[in-house]
């Protein structure tokens, strides 16, 4: 079932967003004291380093950088059986007081947001937990905002943006293609096809 | 919600590997109950080790509770007197913020002669989304899965099956062996084999995972099993295993020994002289496992007889893993309960 | 075959059998109704009392069997064993009605419908009713049971060897036997005091009726569940030793021999052997010259302890070239769940080689009779777990179709199928050559044929024809059977009882 996705951010531009999005939150907490980034499973991960990464090139600071799993928070059981696999939550230091930015690659409905806010807080309560995404492509099912936005993308519901990034799928790049099947035929494959 | 999974990429995506094939992507998990492991192929097993690896590090947090079931009923139907395994099942379904109802059948209508059937009808009206079963007829949860609408969790049924108990086992084994899999390594079951459900599981799940596993115990205890040890290695990813009652040949440089309990009423079908004599001869103690390798890996089920099939310097031996098992069980059952909850319907 | 087998009616009346096709449409005659005029032609007639098969034509005339005609040469032409199929009226050896006392499970009437549907002309009804048969005054109430049913199905009884079948005390034997019964069998459990069966061998011998015993050593089989073996160990059911059918089997023949030396007239008939060994001591018996038969089930024959486990192929596919078990789980074979209540049955079915000696003994006679055991169960006593189960299959209606199945894959030759279900049980049921039974029993139970110018008594059927075995397609209560969704050939078109409408394809009430 391939799809022809139409590019709409290429490697340079995916690079220059990371870049922008780490100096306006080192602005934004006026330092780098008390910042943690945890990324979301699976592509918020590779984010978060990236862009712990450009904070230490610019900082010379390297903020820790955690993992977290949403699974187990999502609030539709049904897809369990499709992809059943958890891929780990790692949060090696203590969020009480921190400044949590949270990464992941696509903002939506907001309803991964909540979800890993809801989990964050079983692991301490943090001062302030921050959100920054690669793409917002708009259509919010709850009062949920993105701090840091890598590049405001306006789609139609029968849209699926991807995102690629090199750690996962071997190339980087954002595409965006309009849903050609049923959507239980498209789920078990997004992200992966291409 | 569809959309936002399959748009934003994060949570839902599948396997990371870009090469895998879409085909492979298919549906992990298929399986609406889990009556017994003999239906799981060898990646549903590793399925349920990984999962059981992220409920580990869930019971390692601060907060041990995830909303993965929340506002789920589980409702845990015991026939059966039982206090380590219901509980195991009560905690791990309060781990994933389910509503646990218990029904014990000694305060149940059970006693007044309601059918197994009328009672899965009532406790499904009453609610219930998943069924825990704990039942002394083998067979008992085949028969509540035809007729209870959600997902039957076979916690035990007579002498057939105890599938979360060989799960656990097998999980606690990988984490204590080196090199983390049961291939290869020889693993003893030690003790009264032909009642025992938790045998007759662990010997599909280790023969799958490709244990060299012996089963030792009195012949009067070991009966019907040589025909299945001289079957099992031509059943498809099923390995062969063994049965003897000689029981230095079994412990002799076994990487794992598991002791089940010996249960008195079995003297009185003759099957067994006394529980002296059975502690004489079959009782796991420190000289015998000398015997076995060095870093041996003690196991036993519960609840223990100490002094009678094991000796309480072996339980509490550093070599024991037994309390490690009852901490496995609690993750392996969140687990299991886990999995179940994402299938409906035409699931099997 | 049924292209051209078929019947044409006479004066108007349509037959039970179309040319063409088997006919389907109801045909006008009621159960019970005499059949005035019957002309089946060109169809294959089995009278394995006669000894001979083959292409044949009958006329049936006011309820007499009028004519047999044997068709040569050219007329033969295109008549084979493979369509519709003329024999004698069935005798089942061992069935339980459950009337009185469980007639939520079977009654007489419903029972009696099964039979006629499954083929049979006479039924033998075993005595575990509530209250058991062990006086004439339960005999009676059976009687108007099935007179009251209007069938024209036979119903003969067995009576109880102890009363209330509890082991300890003979029943009023000699009273039955004057009422008419035709064997005397504890039947549901084995005659365990030996004492008590060395003097019921004496005093039915004397009588001239059989001792028709359940051969179990209730000591072996305490709470067992499940053939002992493989598939036991496996389900975690608790084994049920063959050993405790072939002990009792051997104590039974030896107490009879030495019974034999003062009453020449002692009879054993051994009801549902299931192993190799029973059927092998029969052997050894019959050929010493001791008066014992033997029956066998077509559950045991076409089942094995591996549908336990959720496997459905029948038992001689179940074996491999050496004749030894296949395994189910090796083979893919399970293609049901596990535990079926269905299957659980006194003796259990056991593993493919005790089917294929059931099967073997069936072949060359040593099991004089295949026996349906009947034992229809309410859905209260089966769906139930297993162990909690009632024991018992549903299967007079079905034990046709699964004989069958073993002649279609050559197990079998068609007229020792038909033999076992009608010269061989007549012939338990009349008894041993030179020994005189007392009142009717030799004019009730007298050796099945096709004989000009007696009553009609037989069974048409279409082995080219299949039927789906529902609950729905069942005449009986009962059922309990693992045939359920299953279809088997040879559906029954006709059976003619006493001259009477039994059965017929399609007919109101069938």
């Amino acid at each position: 079932m391939p799809m022809s996705g139409r590019q709409i951010m290429t490697v340079e531009e995916i690079r220059r967003a990371v870049i922008r999005i780490s100096h306006e939150i080192v602005e934004k907490q006026a330092g780098t004291s008390g910042l943690v980034l945890v990324g979301i499973q699976r592509r918020g991960v590779p984010l978060a380093r990236r862009i712990a990464d450009a904070i230490a090139e610019h900082e010379g600071v390297r903020l820790p950088v955690g993992a977290l799993d949403i699974t187990f928070y999502r609030d539709d059981l049904s897809l369990i059986a499709q992809s059943p696999v958890v891929k780990g939550t790692d949060l090696p230091f203590d969020l009480n007081g921190s400044t949590v930015v949270l990464v992941d690659d696509v903002l939506y409905t907001g309803r991964t947001i909540r979800a890993a806010m809801d989990a964050l807080v079983d692991f301490g309560r943090p001062r302030a937990i921050r959100l920054a995404v690669l793409i917002d492509r708009g259509h919010r099912e709850l009062p949920i905002r993105a701090d840091h936005v890598g590049k405001n993308v306006p789609t139609s519901r029968e849209e699926v943006v991807k995102v690629h990034l090199v750690e996962v799928d071997g190339v980087d790049e954002v595409e965006i293609e309009r849903l050609p099947a049923p959507l239980g035929e498209t789920v078990g494959v997004s992200g992966t096809t291409g | 919600m569809t959309l936002e999974i399959g748009a934003s990429g994060s949570p839902a995506s599948p396997v990371p590997e870009a090469a895998i094939p879409v085909s492979a992507q298919a549906p992990a998990w298929r399986h609406r109950h889990l009556l017994d492991v003999d239906v799981l192929d060898w990646s549903e097993i590793e399925l349920v080790m990984t999962t059981t690896d992220a409920m580990r590090e869930v019971l390692a947090r601060p907060i041990a509770k995830v909303p993965a079931l929340r506002g789920r009923n589980v409702t845990i139907l015991f026939y059966e007197a039982s206090t380590r395994t219901r509980v195991s099942f009560e905690v791990a379904a309060k781990n994933l913020s389910a509503d646990v109802v218990n029904i014990a059948a000694a305060t149940s209508s059970v006693t007044k002669g309601e059918s197994l059937v009328d009672t899965i009808r009532t406790v499904e009206a009453l609610g219930a989304q998943m069924l825990v079963m704990r039942h002394a007829v083998s067979g008992a949860p085949y028969l509540a899965a035809a007729h209870f609408g959600g997902s039957v969790l076979n916690g035990g049924d007579g002498w057939h099956a105890h599938p979360t108990q060989a799960l656990l086992d097998l999980y606690t084994m990988r984490e204590h062996l080196p090199g983390g899999s049961v291939a290869g390594r020889k693993v003893v079951i030690l003790g009264d084999i032909l009642h025992s459900r938790v045998a007759r599981s662990n010997i599909w799940s280790l023969t799958a995972a490709g244990a060299d596993l012996w089963l030792c115990g009195p012949s009067t205890l070991l009966r019907g099993f040589d025909r299945w040890a001289a079957a099992s290695p031509r059943i498809p990813g099923h390995g062969r295993f063994q049965v003897t009652s000689d029981l230095g040949a079994a412990l002799a440089g076994a990487d794992v020994v598991m002791a089940l309990r010996i249960q008195r009423e079995r003297m009185a079908g003759g099957l067994l002289p006394s529980l002296r004599e059975y502690a004489a001869r079959f009782g796991l103690t420190r000289e015998r496992l000398a015997a076995a390798r060095p870093d041996v890996v003690v196991m036993h089920p519960g609840p223990m007889n100490e002094g009678v099939e094991i000796a309480p310097d072996v339980a509490t031996d550093p070599r024991s893993v037994i309390t490690n098992q009852v901490t496995n069980g609690v993750a392996v059952r969140m687990a299991l309960l886990y999995l179940l909850a994402g299938v409906h319907g035409e699931g099997r | 075959m049924s292209a051209t087998s078929g019947a044409a009616g006479h004066a108007g009346e349509t037959s039970g059998v179309g040319s063409g096709e088997p006919v389907r449409e109801a045909a006008g005659r009621r159960a019970g109704e005499v059949v005035a005029e019957l002309e089946i032609t060109r169809a294959w007639l089995v009278d394995p009392a006669a000894g001979r098969e083959g292409p044949g034509e009958i006329v049936v005339s006011n309820g007499v069997l009028e004519a047999v005609t044997w068709l040569e040469g050219a007329e033969a032409k295109g008549v084979g064993p493979d369509g519709v199929v003329v024999a004698p009226g069935f005798i089942d050896l061992h069935a339980h009605l459950r009337e009185p006392g469980n007639e939520d499970a079977e009654t007489i009437a419903s029972g009696l419908s099964a039979a006629a549907h499954g083929g049979f002309t006479t039924v033998c009804l075993m005595p575990n009713s509530v209250p058991a048969l062990d006086e004439p005054s339960v005999l009676a109430r059976v009687r108007a049971a099935a007179i009251a049913s209007g069938s024209p199905v036979e119903a003969l009884a067995h009576g109880a060897v102890t009363v209330g079948r509890a082991g300890e005390q003979l029943a009023a034997l000699g009273e039955l036997a004057d009422a008419g019964i035709v064997g005397f069998s504890d039947d549901g459990a084995c005659v365990a005091n030996p004492t008590i069966l060395r003097n019921a061998f004496l005093y039915a011998g004397m009588l001239g009726r059989p001792i028709i015993d359940h051969p179990e050593l209730a000591e072996l089989t305490r709470g067992s569940e499940a053939n002992e073996g493989y598939i036991a160990s496996v389900l975690g059911l608790k084994g049920w030793p063959a050993a405790a059918e072939i002990a009792a089997v051997e104590r039974d023949i030896a107490v009879l021999a030495e019974v034999l030396r003062d009453e020449p007239g002692a009879r054993l008939h051994l009801t549902h052997l299931s192993t190799a060994g029973a059927l092998a001591a029969v052997r050894r018996a019959k050929a010493a010259g001791l008066p014992v038969t033997c029956d066998v089930t077509p559950h045991h024959v076409g089942f094995t302890d591996e549908w336990l486990a959720g496997a459905r192929r029948w038992a001689w596919e179940a074996l491999d070239a050496n004749g030894a078990a296949r395994d189910p789980w090796l083979d893919g074979a399970l293609t049901a769940g596990p535990y079926d209540t269905s299957l659980r049955v006194n003796p259990p079915l056991r593993g493919p080689e005790e089917a294929a000696a059931c099967l073997a003994a069936l072949a060359d006679g040593t099991a004089d009779a295949l026996a349906t055991d009947h034992a229809p169960h309410t859905l209260v006593d089966k769906e139930v777990e297993f162990g909690l189960a009632a024991n018992g299959i549903s299967g007079l209606e079905t034990a046709l179709g699964v004989l069958l199945a073993a002649v279609d894959a050559g197990r079998l030759t068609l007229s020792r199928a038909i033999a076992a279900l009608t010269t061989g049980p007549a012939a338990v049921l009349a008894g041993w050559p030179g020994v005189v039974a007392s009142g009717d029993i030799r004019a009730l139970a007298q050796p099945r044929g096709l004989v000009e110018g007696a009553p009609a008594d037989l069974v048409v059927f279409d082995r080219s024809d299949r039927w789906r075995v529902t609950p729905e397609s069942l005449a009986s209560k009962g059922k309990n059977t693992p045939l359920l969704g299953r279809e088997l050939s040879g559906r029954v078109l006709l059976t003619v009882a006493a001259g009477r409408i039994a059965y017929e394809e399609g007919a109101a009430g069938a």
